[in-house]
């Protein structure tokens, strides 16, 4: 305090002290219109975060039976490397990589080609299959899980009842089938949404470039292909990198199918089994399945992103 | 300069924040403590989801002015209700009273999330069964009151079974068998009953057949969860559902009760808390169940399984352990709370007082008129009561679940499930440090 008073009163003699006095009180401002975002930043996100990698490198110690309190020790990486040394995590892993190796370019593409549909001048009805394709979005996550889990349930579903008409035995919940049909519940839910994204990106291409491709004799698949894709591809990497994101943290649709499909293990995805470790009140556990799949996720979308990017300089 | 004026800011704002969360937490206990101790009146906090507690809580806010207990109603145990409570101790704001099962009581224990009210409920002991107070006492201490226990018993359609040409329920298990097999073939779209994925349930037939789980030895767990006695219970549901003489819809789910109510699935080896249920998940079948004994594996020497059974817990950092351990006992013992829990929750009560209740003798109209607590009453003599839980029973009951899902769609073998199990649930004590034999 008497140092600012002394400074403050020096600033008043010289040009030059009156600046760093101007920079030093500047502080105080600063923190003040910086704490409304600050204070929940800290609290809300960075805290936990923070909080969850300290749980991480600590594991609980029992002696004997376990039957007194625990105590909390210190283990570093170990608990990295048993959760990369289990096989069911392992699994759940590699099997959101496997689903979303074939779902995300799956439903982007179909994102894509709905969204040219409806930008296309010859179609019909813009408005009305705007709405249907992305009605699946505004439908809680949970209840278009449910109702999937009951048109895909043994002995409930039409589907397979259909199939069994024609002569075909179907049985959408055995092993095999669990990720094609968690991979169709993601593809119905997400597409439209993606749609709308990658269609508000046609939208804003002035329409002159098409008229000019026309005149120059381009077809209207030439004119999608050569310019509309090229121009909405920030929109197509965006919404990649969001359902890379979205497929990592996969629970819903598994957990909710769990309840007609009970061959589905409790650590079919890594959130699943992170949960899973909470209920075995393993916390350290699930806090490193957590830092974990974070990471993975973060490598993933920011790859994504490093590997458009030096293309798009390339190109 | 500009550097430091933002380290500034941020070391505002981290101190702002940490006050923040420091003033909610400390302003929030305090509060808790001075309301519970304003005007005498001492007041608990008890978390469960049985239904009819709720009640019997009303029932004791009554008669003790100076005791208020408020229930919470949480999701059951294993749908998220233990994981609250566990978090909850850890926390440590966790509420003085929980309904915990005597499954996982030693996995709370293990946890830290308990309190030793052994000086305050010991008095109460004589109350009991033996066996059911040994369920709520580890290692010497007493953490809580037991409530009830839970015999098993064939559950059956009377009118069907007649028509499929059984005309007693099976005794043995060979008879099961051999009635499975007769129904399926009079119908194949038919069932005798429903292998479900239910771990519990499972575990009760493995009590029955004397094959246990889980010991100790001097200061190490162990686990036979792969036992020869395991194997041969095992073994025997495979068989049947090799020759797929069962359903195998979810356990408790809706289609396993569109199955029994159109007639698919004839019966159910259940605890005594599942005839309620039953009742009213299939209400179009009223008067035509029945109750009879669980079919046993040697009809000379009749021994019976056990499924579920809770204790009211006092959990960590309660600061009224007593006024605690008076209420649970009271919940357990008193005529007019456990005539509630039986007619309400339906409960078979684990005080000795509780097995002459009146209410235990009221006939039941979806079962025919039949006073259904006779059979359950009859079968406790012979239930083996020198069961044991493991400390990690919720990870072992997550794989067995797991498991016997798979094992219903033929993605394993029961026998092989045993063994992976038990493999997952030594890793697993291992991971959380305790010490297990054999490794």
């Amino acid at each position: 305090m008497t140092t600012a008073l002394h400074e403050r009163a020096a600033g008043r003699t010289t040009a030059a002290g009156a600046r760093r006095a101007g920079r030093r009180r500047r502080g105080r401002p600063v923190a003040l219109f910086l704490a409304p975002f600050l204070v929940p930043f800290v609290a809300l996100y960075a805290a936990p975060i923070g909080y969850t990698i300290y749980q991480s490198l600590f594991r609980m110690h029992r002696s004997g039976l376990g039957l007194t309190a625990p105590t909390q020790v210190f283990v570093g990486i170990a608990n990295y490397a048993t959760a990369l040394g289990n096989a069911d995590f392992r699994g759940s892993l590699l099997r959101v990589l496997l689903i979303g190796l074939v779902q995300v370019p799956l439903m982007l593409l179909l994102a894509l080609g709905l969204a040219l549909l409806l930008d296309a001048k010859s179609t019909l009805f813009k408005r009305f299959f705007r709405l249907a394709f992305f009605l699946p979005y505004a439908l809680p996550g949970v209840v278009g899980a449910i109702m999937w889990s009951y048109l895909v349930a043994p002995g409930l579903s039409p589907i397979t009842a259909l199939g069994h008409q024609l002569g075909l035995h179907l049985d959408l919940t055995s092993n095999a089938m669990l990720a094609p049909t968690i991979g169709n519940m993601l593809t119905w839910g997400w597409t439209g949404y993606n749609m709308l994204i990658i269609y508000s990106a046609l939208q804003a291409i002035p329409a002159e470039l098409s008229e000019a491709a026309t005149m120059d004799g381009c077809s209207a698949f030439g004119i999608a292909w050569r310019i509309k894709v090229p121009l909405v591809r920030p929109a197509l990497v965006l919404t990649t990198v969001f359902s890379i994101i979205g497929t990592a943290q996969l629970y819903n649709e598994p957990t909710i199918l769990h309840n007609v499909a009970p061959n589905l293990s409790s650590t079919y995805t890594p959130i699943s089994a992170a949960y899973d470790a909470v209920n075995a009140n393993n916390f350290n556990a699930a806090a490193t399945e957590s830092v974990i799949l974070a990471l993975l996720a973060f490598v993933l979308s920011f790859g994504f992103l490093k590997l458009v990017q030096r293309r798009g300089g390339a190109l | 300069m500009k550097a430091r004026s933002h380290s500034l800011a941020a070391a505002i704002a981290v101190l702002a924040a940490a006050a923040l969360v420091a003033g909610c937490s400390s302003g929030g206990s305090g509060a808790a403590d001075s309301a519970a101790s304003s005007g005498g009146v001492v007041k608990l906090d008890f978390w469960g989801w049985a239904p009819g507690y709720d009640q019997s809580v009303a029932l004791f806010n009554q008669t003790h002015p100076n005791i208020q207990v408020t229930f919470d109603k949480t999701a059951s145990g294993s749908k998220g209700g233990y994981t609250k409570m566990l978090t909850a101790a850890k926390a440590g704001n966790a509420p003085c009273l929980g309904q915990v099962g005597y499954e996982t009581l030693p996995s709370f224990a293990a946890a830290g999330a308990l309190t030793d009210v052994t000086k305050y409920a010991g008095d109460a002991k004589g109350q009991f069964a033996d066996w059911t107070w040994k369920q709520v006492t580890i290692g010497g201490q007493t953490y809580g009151i037991p409530v009830d226990t839970a015999p098993m018993a064939l559950m059956y359609r009377k009118d069907l079974f007649a028509k499929y040409g059984i005309s007693t329920p099976p005794v043995t298990w060979d008879e099961y068998a051999a009635d499975a097999a007769k129904v399926h073939a009079a119908d194949p779209s038919v069932y005798l009953g429903d292998f479900g994925n239910d771990s519990y349930n499972y575990a009760g037939l493995a009590w029955q057949a004397g094959a246990g789980w889980f010991g100790t030895s001097g200061d190490q767990w162990q686990v036979t969860v792969d036992s020869a006695a395991n194997q041969k219970v095992a073994g025997y549901w495979q068989g049947l559902l090799d020759k797929k003489l069962l359903k195998t819809d979810p356990s408790y789910d809706p289609s396993l009760y569109s199955d029994m109510a159109s007639g698919k699935v004839l019966s159910d080896v259940n605890a005594v808390w599942d005839a309620p249920i039953i009742a009213g998940s299939v209400k179009d079948g009223a008067g035509q169940w029945a109750v009879a004994p669980m079919p046993v594996w040697d009809a000379a020497k009749p021994v019976y399984g056990n499924d579920g059974g809770s204790a009211t817990a006092v959990l960590k950092g309660c600061g009224h352990a007593k006024e605690a351990a008076e209420f649970a006992t009271w919940m357990s013992t008193n005529a007019d709370s456990v005539s509630n829990l039986i007619k309400v929750t339906g409960i078979y009560p684990a005080a000795t007082s509780g097995l002459t209740n009146p209410a235990l003798s009221a006939p039941d109209a979806f079962y025919g008129g039949q006073t259904i607590f006779d059979v359950f009453k009859a079968e406790t003599a012979h239930i083996s009561t020198d069961w044991q839980w493991g400390p990690t029973m919720t990870q072992t009951s997550t794989d067995l679940g797991d498991g016997l899902g798979q094992a219903g769609t033929g993605g394993t073998t029961l026998p092989n499930m045993l063994a992976t199990v038990q493999g997952k649930t030594v890793a697993g004590m291992k991971q959380q440090g305790l010490s297990v034999a054999g490794g």
